[in-house]
């Protein structure tokens, strides 16, 4: 049994899952502390919403001395947290659905008509991708005003046109690969164009519209430029902008943490909730819409 | 199919009024306004030093622009911007490739880490620069960094200096963004055959001449894609910026420049503010086409 090759290729081999074993752990913790690091904003998020402002600067890292719901009692009615809520969830869902069927027309009939007129209005809205918010805010915030639209419902139908030249250019790359022959059979059984977009197209269209939707949704709910222009200091704020204006009008003193940290927490809830039931989805929205453009 | 012939127009229209509405109509006006004596609710006639009796009254050429260029806010934002973008794209796509490597190399619990490193985006700007003020005034400053502790100096009082503010927000930035990068690189790395891998570990190639020669030259569509989205975000903040240091300390960026200028004057500039926003607009569409095209290029050529 005295093999010399044997044994020294047993030993490397030994050698080498022992070398890969370490490196495996030793990038687990690695990726271990990065998580912390990441999560770690969180948790000083968490645990200062529940201190007064005097414990908030004193121990920042630990655990509140007493349990109490004061603070966040009070950001819920300071933010008038559940009225901004709703308005932010109907202003999202609003834009999102004028976004999705507005777009996802548009981009079927442009991919099913390869005439000049198609081409050209296609690459006006991929154009337009270029155009920065600030190019056009102020004429756009002048012309809602001119046409009584400097609302809430202003905004939807301009986060319609600012979402639309990404989801048209996502929607065309899509419908583009979805074959013919299943809408001539619609025809054929006697369906009409609406029947076939609700039918046949859309279902089709599923996994480019979770992309879309997740896209839209993320920066329209997080949005503070449009909502501070159109509907600024009014009645109808959404959780950002109420976020933004607590911050203003109680910061005249100092930054008062004790108001920012529990108001923070109780807007960035939804959707963390939202993200954790949802997750999969959002991460293959993401990585699907970067692929295709 | 004559179907799609009759209903191209009525369809594709609500999508045309939309784009009219918001986005053609108004950068059209963008642009006329750009050289016009605006005042936002009014069009002011320099000649008679009243209003405008007619839009052609209150035309003062590339007198916005100048002015822009001779405004030193506008300067200072220009050059901070440049500054920034150049940290920030470094930064965040370093740590997300770092980050897509990584959780792409482990065998369990990828999914959980990839969960943890993309949540931040869900999260808006404001809320977060709002966090981070806290981070770099109250845990850095006090506790972190302070002579007890650690003792680095650079890391104190991050928010109260313009060259320190510009690493501040970068680093907020790169924790926000990296993970939605890494999702990107993380797409990209599957992408590539295990089949060239296999090989290059046969023929015993070291792990960084693999990276060199076969993960960077396969990764480029992917390159292209988070290079246009990092430059073009980092150019265009505005939400992180407005949280963390509101422009005080010379750290107002381009997006906040033109923003603030309407309120940097009385009665208010919508002319200067205009053109600034249409120069804006020009370095955005240079900077992005230009990378596209190199990287797109180094594409071709890998």
């Amino acid at each position: 049994m005295n093999n010399p090759t044997l044994v020294t290729s047993s030993k490397m081999n030994g050698n080498y899952f022992l070398k890969k074993r370490i490196k495996n752990i030793l990038l687990y913790i690695v990726l271990i502390c990065i998580a912390l690091y990441t999560l770690s904003p969180l948790w000083l998020l968490l645990v200062n919403s529940f201190k007064d402002q005097s414990q908030i600067i004193t121990s920042p890292l630990g655990l509140p001395s007493s349990f109490t719901m004061d603070y966040i009692l009070n950001a819920i009615n300071e933010i008038h947290f559940f009225k901004a809520l709703g308005i932010t969830t109907a202003i999202t869902a609003l834009s999102v659905l004028v976004i999705v069927v507005v777009s996802s027309l548009a981009a079927w009939m442009m991919v099913r008509n390869k005439t000049k007129s198609s081409h050209i209005v296609f690459m006006c809205f991929v154009a337009a991708m270029l155009i920065p918010f600030q190019a056009v805010m102020y004429p756009l915030i002048q012309f809602f005003d001119d046409l009584h639209l400097k609302s809430a419902s202003g905004l939807i139908l301009m986060y319609g046109g600012f979402g639309l030249s990404m989801s048209v250019f996502l929607y065309h790359g899509f419908v583009k690969g979805v074959p013919l022959g299943v809408e001539e059979a619609a025809t054929i059984d006697g369906c009409n164009i609406f029947q076939m977009y609700i039918h046949v197209v859309m279902p089709l269209l599923k996994s480019i519209t979770v992309t879309v939707v997740v896209l839209n949704s993320m920066w329209i709910w997080n949005d503070y430029l449009l909502p501070f222009l159109v509907i600024g200091n009014s009645n109808t704020k959404t959780l950002v902008l109420e976020l933004y204006f607590a911050r203003i009008t109680a910061g005249q003193f100092g930054n008062p943490w004790q108001l920012i940290f529990p108001s923070v927490l109780i807007s960035i809830i939804p959707i963390i909730i939202v993200y954790l039931f949802l997750q999969k989805f959002i991460v293959k929205g993401i990585s699907d819409g970067a692929i295709k453009s | 199919m004559n179907i799609y012939k009759k209903w191209f127009w009525p369809l594709v229209m609500p999508s045309l009024i939309l784009f009219a509405m918001v986005i053609l109509y108004p950068f059209i006006m963008g642009v006329v306004n750009s050289f016009l004596a605006w005042r936002g609710t009014y069009y002011f006639d320099p000649d008679t030093g009243t209003r405008a009796s007619s839009i052609v009254n209150s035309f003062v050429g590339f007198d916005n622009y100048k002015e822009a260029f001779k405004d030193t806010r506008f300067i200072s934002a220009l050059i901070y911007t440049v500054k920034y973008t150049l940290i920030a794209v470094v930064m965040v796509n370093v740590a997300a490739l770092a980050l897509a490597l990584m959780v792409t190399k482990i065998a369990r619990a990828s999914g959980i880490f990839r969960t943890v490193f993309f949540l931040p985006n869900m999260l808006g700007g404001l809320a977060l620069g709002f966090i981070w003020q806290f981070i770099f005034q109250i845990i850095f400053t006090d506790i972190l960094f302070s002579p007890e502790a650690l003792h680095i100096p650079f890391l104190r009082y991050m928010t109260q200096d313009s060259t320190k503010a510009l690493f501040a927000l970068a680093l907020l930035n790169t924790w926000q963004y990296a993970g939605y990068m890494m999702i990107i690189y993380v797409a990209g790395l599957n992408n590539i055959s295990k089949d060239y891998y296999e090989a290059a570990s046969i023929d015993g190639a070291p792990y960084w001449y693999t990276f060199r020669k076969i993960t960077v030259p396969m990764l480029m569509p992917s390159f292209t894609i988070v290079f246009f989205m990092t430059l073009a975000n980092s150019f265009k903040l505005l939400d992180q910026n407005v949280a963390l240091t509101d422009g005080e300390f010379g750290t107002r960026m381009l997006a906040m420049q033109i923003l603030r200028t309407i309120k940097d004057t009385s009665p208010p500039n919508y002319g200067k503010a205009q053109a600034q926003a249409v120069i804006f607009l020009i370095l955005i569409a240079v900077i992005t086409l230009t990378q596209v095209s190199i990287t797109k290029k180094k594409e071709l050529e890998m």
